[in-house]
């Protein structure tokens, strides 16, 4: 990467909401959500999601998920900000597989440790755990206390030239390019079927992370990433119902005050998603490139208008430009107006520098050119 | 108001299978009618389970057996909408082809990857009169099969304890024994209300993997033993059919 490139502008949603079975049962959210960006750099960006299973066993799971949100962005950052500006992929996907997993399950199990030692179990917990299941699960939580924090782990990092994958258990990530294309970064685990997940309270669980480096290239780069635990996926009857959520995100983000529009709607419809689908907790974390999300900006076909089509009002000073229909952008019934670049062609030699002509959609009145301060006199190139 | 984006919401679907011996020896002592009855009775139970939890969507069929296997009630119906049929008792005890039967419908398609465990109710009262293995072999092939809460219950002393066992694939759950018809009520009711309602609870959503196994397994609710066996334990909030009414509150009559 070098040091004059210009960076590309990321920009991060995110939100969690508990599930409708969860409040029917008395359960709290038991997802985690959490980014990191470095303050004095634009990348890397880290944002993981995470979902503490819902297992009476699990009893601690929404401590688990904040602990490996928090453990896993935090190793992953510190794992890229080390190789600032020598970024050798080979070398982080074959360091990264083996040493994230590893040292993510060290420090979750460091935090799930100290948290116990802090606060043991009660006899209040154990006594809700039998009677939710019974003597027998008390047992396997007094054998494995890791049980009780279980969780699963999603976290995706962007430096310049590369995207991060690492996953644990169910839930999903989604990949859109600028036309909308989805893709599943990581391959699928056929273990994960009828909400048996892999898990970091697992014996093994460095085991069974999927990892994966996506270079990112002008032409492959990607416009949106989608993070989603399995409640949000499995309240749509089908996948593709999913996979369209996240095209449609994509085109709303694109449309103007995207973001807000975005940022603004989504806890609602994680709430409607869980109430009428899966009713688990539904957690979405969403990075994308606003750059590629512009709509192509509006052009004018490379002709000219001479000078000639310039009147100016005697009496006001108003300057009027006619501009051929064939030189106009198509609108749409709800366009209020759009911004045109023209070149007026002062003389044969002289070209000026384009001023701006906002052209309403009055249709019939007069189309007016404002040419600002230079409006007498445009400057021309010399 | 912005569209909220994405397909079409549903609650989860939880396959609900009975697979029903209905050879000739349920005939004798009205065991097939007090099977009619017990599952008929069962139904209001189930709708108030699935009421309950709204974000699973517990559909009902079954299969019947006896000279082979057929889909007794074929369509996946709406526990709401179910209705059950008798059964009528003639023929062998092709208790494979049954299993064969069930397997084909727990394929990925038909089914699908977003569904709850499903939940298999096996009942019977005589030994397989055609290749056992082979039908629990080709479910067992199956993700859905492997993954299924297989519970089975047998009628009167000529059932094979073994074959059952089998079937259910849990050393730690037993068959359930129904020597009268009120002890069949009894485990009918237990199966079509508190395993549903196990299999189909947020808890049961997200359970965690033994320690000795590589992957999560779900929370197979343990029901209680046949008499004399010990106690394995209950699914959540689960009334365990009583032993004790079993044996002692109520006469053997098969």
């Amino acid at each position: 990467m070098t040091a004059n490139k210009k960076l590309t502008e990321w920009r991060i949603i995110g939100e969690t909401v508990p599930g409708a079975s969860h409040l029917r049962a008395g359960i709290p959210n038991q997802d985690s959500i959490l980014q990191i960006r470095e303050s004095s750099r634009n990348l890397p960006i880290v944002l993981s999601i995470a979902d503490g299973h819902g297992s009476p066993k699990c009893f601690r799971s929404d401590r688990g998920s904040r602990y490996a949100v928090k453990e896993s962005a935090q190793l992953v950052s510190e794992f890229l900000s080390e190789r600032r500006g020598k970024f050798d992929l080979a070398e982080i996907e074959n360091k990264g597989k083996e040493y994230l997993p590893q040292e993510f399950v060290k420090r979750w199990r460091e935090l799930v440790e100290a948290d116990l030692k802090k606060e043991p179990f009660t006899i209040e917990e154990f006594k809700n755990l039998e009677e939710k299941s019974d003597v027998k699960a008390r047992k396997l939580v007094e054998e494995n206390p890791r049980l009780a924090y279980g969780s699963t782990s999603l976290t995706v990092a962007l430096e310049e030239d590369f995207v991060l994958y690492l996953q644990l258990g169910d839930g999903d990530m989604l990949n859109m390019s600028e036309t909308g294309e989805v893709t599943k970064p990581l391959t699928e685990d056929a273990r994960l079927l009828a909400n048996e997940t892999t898990s970091l309270c697992l014996p093994k669980a460095e085991n069974d992370f999927r990892f994966f480096v996506q270079k990112i290239t002008p032409e492959q780069s990607p416009a949106m990433i989608l993070l989603s635990t399995d409640g949000y996926l499995n309240s749509f009857s089908s996948e593709a119902g999913f996979f369209q959520a996240g095209t449609d995100i994509l085109g709303m983000l694109g449309a103007e005050n995207g973001f807000e529009t975005v940022s603004e709607n989504l806890k609602g419809w994680l709430e409607e998603a869980t109430q009428m689908g899966s009713g688990d907790d539904c957690t979405i974390g969403i990075i994308y490139r606003p750059n590629a999300l512009k709509k192509p900006e509006t052009t004018v076909k490379s002709e000219t208008v001479t000078a000639e089509a310039i009147t100016t009002n005697s009496q006001t000073g108003e300057k009027t430009v006619e501009i051929p229909e064939t030189l106009l952008p198509e609108m749409t019934e709800n366009q209020e107006d759009v911004t045109v670049t023209i070149t007026i062609k002062k003389d044969k030699n002289k070209i000026s520098k384009p001023p701006v002509v906002t052209v309403k959609k009055s249709g019939e009145e007069p189309l007016k050119a404002d040419f600002g301060n230079n409006a007498e006199n445009p400057k021309t190139d010399e | 108001m912005i569209k909220r984006p994405g397909g079409e919401l549903a609650s989860r679907p939880l396959h609900f299978i009975w697979i029903a011996d209905s050879s000739g020896s349920m005939e004798q002592d009205g065991k097939i009618q007090s099977l009619n009855t017990a599952i008929r009775e069962a139904i209001p139970h189930m709708k108030k389970v699935a009421e309950d939890n709204p974000n699973a969507q517990v559909l009902v069929r079954a299969v019947k057996f006896s000279n082979g296997a057929q889909w007794h009630i074929s369509q996946p119906t709406p526990v709401a909408d179910f209705a059950w049929a008798d059964l009528v008792a003639e023929g062998e005890t092709d208790m494979g082809k049954a299993l064969e039967l069930v397997a084909e419908q727990l394929k990925m398609p038909p089914m699908s990857d977003r569904a709850l465990p499903p939940v298999l109710v096996l009942v019977s009262d005589g030994q397989p009169t055609d290749d056992f293995e082979s039908g629990l072999k080709a479910l067992m092939n199956e993700p859905w099969g492997k993954k299924a809460v297989r519970i089975a219950i047998s009628i009167g002393r000529d059932a094979d304890p073994e074959v059952l066992q089998k079937f259910i694939g849990n050393s730690e759950l037993k068959p359930l024994a129904a020597n009268s018809p009120e002890a069949l009520v009894k485990h009918i009711k237990w199966a079509s209300t508190a395993v549903l309602k196990s299999a189909s609870s947020p808890a049961a959503a997200a359970d965690v993997p033994k320690p000795s196994e590589p992957v999560a397994s779900v929370p197979i609710p343990t029901a209680a033993p046949i008499a004399g066996a010990p106690t394995a334990g209950t699914p959540a909030g689960a009334p365990t059919p009583d032993a004790a009414d079993n044996q002692n509150n109520i006469d053997d009559v098969w």
